[in-house]
């Protein structure tokens, strides 16, 4: 006895689609994409920004200045994708991302704070310490799961705000900035910056696409990357088959951690100049959203990262001149995420009118 | 008296195999009927002819006198026909009310729920369970599961119950008490069938059996009149005429399992204290009804369950049992599972990343650093030739798209392209036709004649005797005999189904 392959809504008849060739599957997802635009700019129409103005405002992300915002902004954005998608794609749902942000950006400010290391090492050895901050504030969700079975979406999720009511801590405390008596730690100094390589491009921007290399090359080419496949594919065979599980799992949590370090880093080295209450905000929802979008492929990561960060660009524009809510800057993020995940549906099944 | 079901020349196969060659079956009402034989014999296949399931190829199905043509499951339950089956068909987070009235519709909802709840009510007390229509069904005991289903049936006012091997999943005393229940209720008029392959369960409570081989029913018979030495005989057959072949010295322990123990999910251990080995040059098999175990012990040993004790020793990789990571065991061990899909085979990846997977590790397919695809597909496609896997279009394609007998092609040709020193196999030739089964027992003896040791779980006694150069009966998750070749499968068949 084999399932009847549709099944009939009165008229309607849904089938599933064996295979879709690529570029239909692309069509599906631009057509949803448009949809998803065309729901967001009659949004922003009820709020009060005419589609014209807001044509005019995208067309002038594309002066000097706003393009150097938005590089700039892409930097944590794809970092934060990536460490989204490697993680997705072993299965781990690391809604963290903020949490190994915040301990990112601390280690890297300790290290400046505590002066470590030589004057011109010492952007480096921020980098590495920002990278092993993340690593172990998401190593401790992922060692809660194997040794307790503790789900590693709560835990990384409260583990959030453990690592916010830390920083609070610390930056109402020990760090925070005498001069001023803001809860913020003293400015970096020039040489604990990521610098500029030119162009106008931060070299936070630099490391994110090195990552991305770096995570494209683990993904598409290694073995380690071809063990991942076999993980997400089929756990029980792993096992069989001799998938070294917990070393891929472990690893590929941790570099899921060290780049949202990374992001954190690029964020309080580059962009604040040091050490906020704030600069994670928002990161994990564009984590998830960015990894989402770009089905957890590296390099797509580094697209939609750049999309995205227009998108945060724009609407930073938009707050500021027309006076909208960051919410609504969300709320058309949540729009798109729904329009694409809906083009997937389409691309599963095919719907047919019969009679 | 009359017959309730009357079932004449029944024929089925399917894609060639055939199931059911000409069996007739009948049962009267107010009797506990048995129909008694070893796995494959078709008595599933010729209880779902008669409960609408499948469609039979030829032959007549008589229900209370009259020939009938069944269109489905639906309409066997209007003639009166329901079958309990061997996996429950429960909607497990539904409480049992609403199962039960899945299986029942009323036109309306609310309503419907009331005279269901009654309905059970009433039902339950009759048969002396205690069901509570509210409980969830995922809360509830495999035996209590079994209750729902039974009810479920007799609520839709069956008068022939046919229960597809009612206490594979119960215990001893559960068994006792249902099979009991299953007596009383068939005083009461109904017409009982009841398919097993235990003896003692056919002696105690059965008023008649009717016993299956390969597909043909074989006698009828009075079970109080008949002994237990009669009714194996006729239930394995006349011992076949082992094949000859030459001796082979055998070599050093390969697998050692030393007081092996394991649990079931739901916490039943399932296999206790086991203890074998298998030595380098030598087939050995296990022999037993299904349900004892195998399916554990295959677990245990090819890594899919991690054993509560003991230990599982491979000849150059020590002791397995407890190593985290199956690296180092799968180096050595050659895996066969019986279900291909869930512990063998990845679906949703190729089929040449299926075949390079367990290669991977050895530097085969390039250093770490960077997987050289071009090889994998290489290798896989002169796999797929060299085994004669059929419907492999491009060795990209998904494995998911293989049949069933192609995707054991499949596992066998990755398994065998290294030289293992233990091969597992467990019933590795279910599902493939005689071509394909012949090669996959010519693979299992180049490998013993190769030095490797071979341990081959099967339920198919006709396998096991012809490949195993010792025997070991595995029941209730113990090794309860072992015979050296060659073997007397009268004395084996006794070894399995007897359980005391």
């Amino acid at each position: 006895m084999s399932e009847p392959a549709h099944r009939r809504l009165g008229r309607l008849t849904l089938d599933i689609r064996q295979q879709l060739s690529p570029w239909k599957q692309s069509g599906f997802l631009a057509g949803s994409l448009a949809i998803g635009l065309a729901i967001s700019v009659g949004v922003l129409a009820v709020a009060g920004i005419a589609p014209r103005t807001l044509i005019d405002e995208l067309a002038g992300t594309f002066n000097a200045d706003s393009l150097r915002a938005v590089l700039v902004q892409a930097a944590p954005l794809i970092l934060v994708g990536l460490g989204a998608s490697l993680a997705f794609r072993i299965g781990f749902w690391n809604l963290g991302l903020e949490g190994q942000m915040i301990f990112g950006g601390m280690a890297a400010t300790g290290v400046s704070i505590y002066a470590i290391g030589p004057e011109p090492m010492r952007i480096v050895i921020m980098g590495l310490a920002a990278a092993a901050g993340g690593l172990s504030w998401v190593l401790l969700a992922a060692w809660l799961k194997m040794r307790f079975r503790v789900n590693e979406i709560i835990a990384t999720l409260l583990l959030n705000y453990v690592a916010m009511y830390f920083l609070f801590h610390m930056l109402y405390g020990a760090w925070q900035d005498a001069k001023t008596a803001f809860p913020q730690s003293t400015p970096l100094r020039s040489f604990e910056r990521l610098p500029d390589v030119g162009y106008g491009i931060n070299s936070g921007l630099v490391l994110a696409i090195l990552v991305v290399g770096f995570a494209g090359w683990l993904v598409h080419l290694s073995r380690a990357g071809f063990y991942m496949r076999v993980i997400s594919a089929n756990l029980t065979m792993s096992k069989v088959v001799g998938v070294p599980i917990h070393v891929i799992t472990v690893g590929v949590v941790a570099a899921s951690g060290a780049a949202a370090g990374l992001a954190g880093l690029v964020n309080v080295a580059g962009q604040e100049g040091r050490l906020t209450q704030s600069f994670f905000n928002g990161y994990v929802f564009s984590g998830v959203l960015i990894a989402f979008l770009s089905r957890n492929d590296p390099v797509i990561v580094a697209i939609v990262g750049l999309l995205v960060a227009v998108l945060y660009v724009t609407g930073q524009t938009l707050q500021v001149f027309y006076q909208i809510p960051f919410a609504m800057v969300q709320l058309i993020q949540a729009i798109i995420v729904i329009a694409v995940a809906s083009s997937e549906f389409l691309i599963r099944h095919r719907i047919r009118w019969t009679r | 008296m009359s017959v309730a079901l009357e079932l004449i020349g029944i024929r089925k196969s399917f894609d060639g195999a055939i199931a059911l060659d000409g069996a007739a079956f009948a049962v009267r009402p107010g009797q506990v009927h048995a129909l008694l034989g070893e796995n494959g014999a078709g008595k599933s296949s010729l209880m779902n002819v008669a409960a609408g399931l499948y469609a039979p190829d030829d032959g007549t199905i008589i229900i209370s006198g009259k020939p009938v043509a069944l269109s489905g499951p639906a309409d066997a339950r209007r003639r009166g026909i329901g079958m309990v089956h061997q996996h429950f068909k429960l909607v497990k987070p539904f409480t049992v009310t609403e199962n039960i009235l899945l299986a029942n519709r009323r036109p309306h909802y609310r309503s419907g729920i009331q005279e269901i709840r009654a309905a059970i009510r009433r039902q339950a007390h009759e048969l002396g369970f205690d069901i509570d229509p509210e409980r969830r069904v995922e809360s509830l005991t495999l035996a209590e599961q079994q209750q729902v289903e039974i009810v479920k049936v007799l609520v839709g006012g069956v008068s022939i119950l046919i229960l597809d091997e009612p206490t594979a999943v119960l215990t001893d005393f559960e068994s006792e008490r249902l099979l009991e229940t299953i007596c009383r209720l068939a005083r009461t008029g109904t017409a009982v069938v009841l398919v097993t392959h235990k003896l003692q369960e056919v002696k105690r409570y059965a008023d008649a059996v009717t016993i299956m081989r390969g597909g043909k029913t074989v006698a009828t018979l009075d079970p109080t009149t008949s002994t237990a030495a009669e009714l194996t005989e006729l239930t394995v057959g006349q011992t076949a005429r082992l094949p000859t072949r030459g001796e082979t010295g055998y070599g050093e322990t390969r697998l050692n399992v030393g007081a092996l123990s394991c649990s079931r999910h739901d916490g039943r251990v399932v296999l206790s204290d086991m203890s074998f080995c298998v030595r380098g040059g030598e087939i050995y098999g296990i022999a037993g009804v299904s349900g004892n175990g195998q399916a554990e012990l295959a677990e245990a040993l090819i890594g899919a369950r991690k054993p509560l004790s003991g230990e599982i020793w491979i000849d150059g990789a020590g002791d397995v049992g407890k190593a985290p990571d199956a690296t180092k065991r799968t180096a050595l061990l050659a895996a066969i599972p019986a279900d291909r899909y869930a512990y063998a085979l990845a679906g949703g990846l190729s089929v040449a990343e299926n075949f390079a997977v367990v290669n991977i590790h050895s530097g085969r397919y390039g250093p770490a650093a960077l997987v050289d695809r071009k090889a994998m597909r290489r290798d896989a496609k002169e796999a797929v030739a060299a085994y004669d896997i059929q419907g492999v279009r491009s060795v990209n394609q998904k494995a998911a798209l293989l049949s069933g007998g192609n995707a054991q092609k499949l596992v066998i040709a990755r398994e065998f392209s290294r030289q293992p020193a233990v091969v597992v196999a467990h019933s590795p030739s279910r599902g493939l036709d005689a071509r394909a089964c012949a090669a996959v027992h010519e693979r299992l003896i180049a490998a013993r004649d190769r030095g490797a040791g071979v341990l081959l779980i099967s339920e198919d006694l006709d396998e096991i005797l012809t490949l195993s150069d010792r025997i070991g009966v595995i029941t209730r998750g113990r090794i309860v005999a072992e015979f050296a070749r060659p073997a007397d499968r009268q004395s084996i068949g006794r070894a399995m189904v007897d359980h005391t």
